[in-house]
């Protein structure tokens, strides 16, 4: 744990210096100039992903989206879910991916429209804000 | 400028055209170059914000959208993804299923909401529990009252050096007092033996003399009589004389050496002139007095000199002399005068020998009296061998024992 994240850090430092070598790369790689459409669409994306974790904004995103499960009771349901799943599998036979797949489509089902609705907002106000930039 | 007609601008453009005349002066029509054409090749020495930036431009509403949509769903697989992780990590270390519990031993654990019980269920009295156990005496006291008890019972504190040096006394004369327990028979109804203190203990009672009620009372009348010893208030009759019988053997040899003292005919009753020249009584009503309650070694009427000696006692004179009194006492009985003349007798003819024969045991006790006055002054000295030692010290300051003749008076 302490190891991701001092890796995680050393990328954030490193970061400013290597993303515009990065994406020269990949600029040139995509042959952006000819797909451009293409090109420009995940560029974009992973520019944006690039922007959300140096800012830190998405650890925060996170964080929120945490706490609101919590607090509307999601986490218990899918915990009692989980219950469920295992129980069936057996305690000893059960692995992480057995229960991703059985808990993932019910989380995301799961999550409260309120939740859905604040974190899209949030997520629209950070795009805006560095759309504009 | 404004004759120049302009390309429609819609969406993102607009913005990027709000922002340049800030930067460049240049004409709002003509957008300048390097927004045109690939913004890549152009944008490529510039920052990556720019890039970004340019990036994001071309973006309508449903693109960022979806982006943020993309975004969304990314974070949920994560926090699944969490979850998933956390349960997983639970069931291998075995605690997942730890809160799961059947029914029945929930019942065991209900909270009960009922007058009059705690939520346990259990009765809750008030008054139970607040009782103290003194480390001293081991007693159990209320706790409102425990901090007075420890403050006489320890011997701290304005009353209690008298309780103490009581205590203490009490302690070193307990295995007489035990060995006494048959002729002490009379007197165990007397609150300030020490043989009844043990049965008094048993009871449980309040009259132990150390319990801070009884010292309460005590404290009332302290200022009715200097000397401060007495036993309960209803003990005095109207004109405040004392009946002898009730006093410990401290107590009274306080008395007598402050006051008058004659027992009255009529009341049997103490006088309690706070003087030894009483003119009322006689010295002769005095020394029978005194001869009657504290043997003969207080046949004398103390002069001032005799009262400052016994006010400079030490303690274990006191002692000793606590535990004459109330073994003479304890022959002075009205239901066998008999043997209190034979063991008054004994322990005066005993007396000079004892220098001899210190604490030889602790003997048959003063039942056996009787028995050491035959055998002889000498075999007699046995019986209260615990009380020889103190004896001895005491022996110069105390006049000589008295002639025979004085208990003739006394019969």
């Amino acid at each position: 744990m302490t190891r991701h994240l001092c890796r995680r850090g050393a990328d954030k430092r490193q970061a400013q210096k290597l993303v515009p070598v990065q994406h020269y790369a990949n600029l040139c790689n995509s042959n952006s100039f000819r797909e451009k459409n293409m090109s420009k669409d995940s560029q974009m994306r992973a520019a944006i992903n690039q922007k959300l974790i140096e800012m830190g904004e998405r650890e925060r995103l996170k964080e929120l989206l945490r706490t609101k499960l919590i607090e509307c009771g999601w986490k218990d349901q899918l915990k009692a879910h989980c219950k469920d799943v295992i129980k069936e599998k057996g305690l000893e036979h059960v692995t992480v991916e057995d229960l991703v797949a059985e808990i993932t489509p019910k989380g995301r089902a799961l999550v409260p429209d309120s939740v859905k609705k604040e974190l899209l907002q949030r997520i629209r106000a950070f795009l805006a804000q560095h759309s504009t930039l | 400028m404004n004759a120049c007609p302009g390309p429609v601008r819609t969406g993102k453009q607009k913005k990027r055209f709000q922002l340049i005349p800030r930067l460049k002066t240049v004409c709002w029509f003509c957008p300048p170059v390097i927004y045109i054409d690939p913004p890549v090749s152009v944008v490529f020495p510039f920052s990556q914000m720019k890039m970004e930036d340019m990036s994001l431009s071309g973006l309508d509403n449903t693109k960022l959208e979806a982006l943020a949509h993309d975004i969304y769903s990314e974070l949920v697989e994560d926090a699944c993804w969490g979850l998933c992780f956390e349960v997983h990590r639970a069931v291998k270390q075995g605690y997942f299923f730890l809160d799961e519990t059947d029914q029945e031993s929930m019942k065991d654990f209900e909270i009960v909401d009922q007058p009059g019980v705690d939520i346990f269920g259990q009765v809750y009295n008030q008054w139970k529990n607040k009782e103290c156990v003194c480390p001293n005496c081991s007693r159990s006291i209320a706790a409102s009252r425990f901090a007075p008890h420890l403050e006489k019972c320890l011997g701290m504190g304005r009353n209690s050096s008298r309780i103490a040096n009581r205590r203490i006394a009490s302690s070193n004369n307990m295995s007489k007092s035990e060995s006494d327990q048959e002729d002490n028979d009379d007197i165990n109804d007397n609150d300030w033996s020490y043989g009844a203190e043990k049965k008094a203990k048993k009871r449980k009672s309040d009259k132990n003399p150390n319990s801070p009620r009884r010292s309460k009372s005590l404290k009332h009348k302290n200022g009715e009589h200097s000397s401060g010893v007495t036993s309960d208030p209803y003990k005095y009759n109207y004109n405040s004389g004392i009946s002898y019988e009730t006093l410990g053997p401290e107590e009274l040899r306080s008395l007598l050496t402050t006051q008058c003292g004659v027992v009255s005919e009529h009341t049997k009753k103490m006088c309690t002139r706070r003087s030894l020249r009483c003119p009322q009584h006689t010295d002769e009503q005095r020394r029978t007095v005194r001869v009657f309650l504290s043997g003969p070694s207080a046949s004398t009427l103390p002069d001032p000199d005799t009262v400052a000696e016994s006010e400079g006692f030490d303690a274990s004179d006191g002692q000793s002399l606590i535990g004459r009194l109330q073994w003479d006492g304890s022959d002075i009985s009205p239901s066998d005068s008999a043997s209190s003349k034979a063991s008054t007798n004994n322990s005066d003819s005993k007396r000079p020998k004892k220098k001899k024969k210190p604490s030889l045991g602790l003997g048959s006790g003063g039942g056996g009296g009787g028995g050491a006055s035959s055998g002889g002054g000498g075999a007699s000295g046995s019986s209260q061998g615990s009380l020889s030692l103190s004896n001895r010290k005491k022996k110069p300051k105390l006049p000589a024992p008295p002639t025979p003749s004085i208990y003739d008076d006394l019969n």
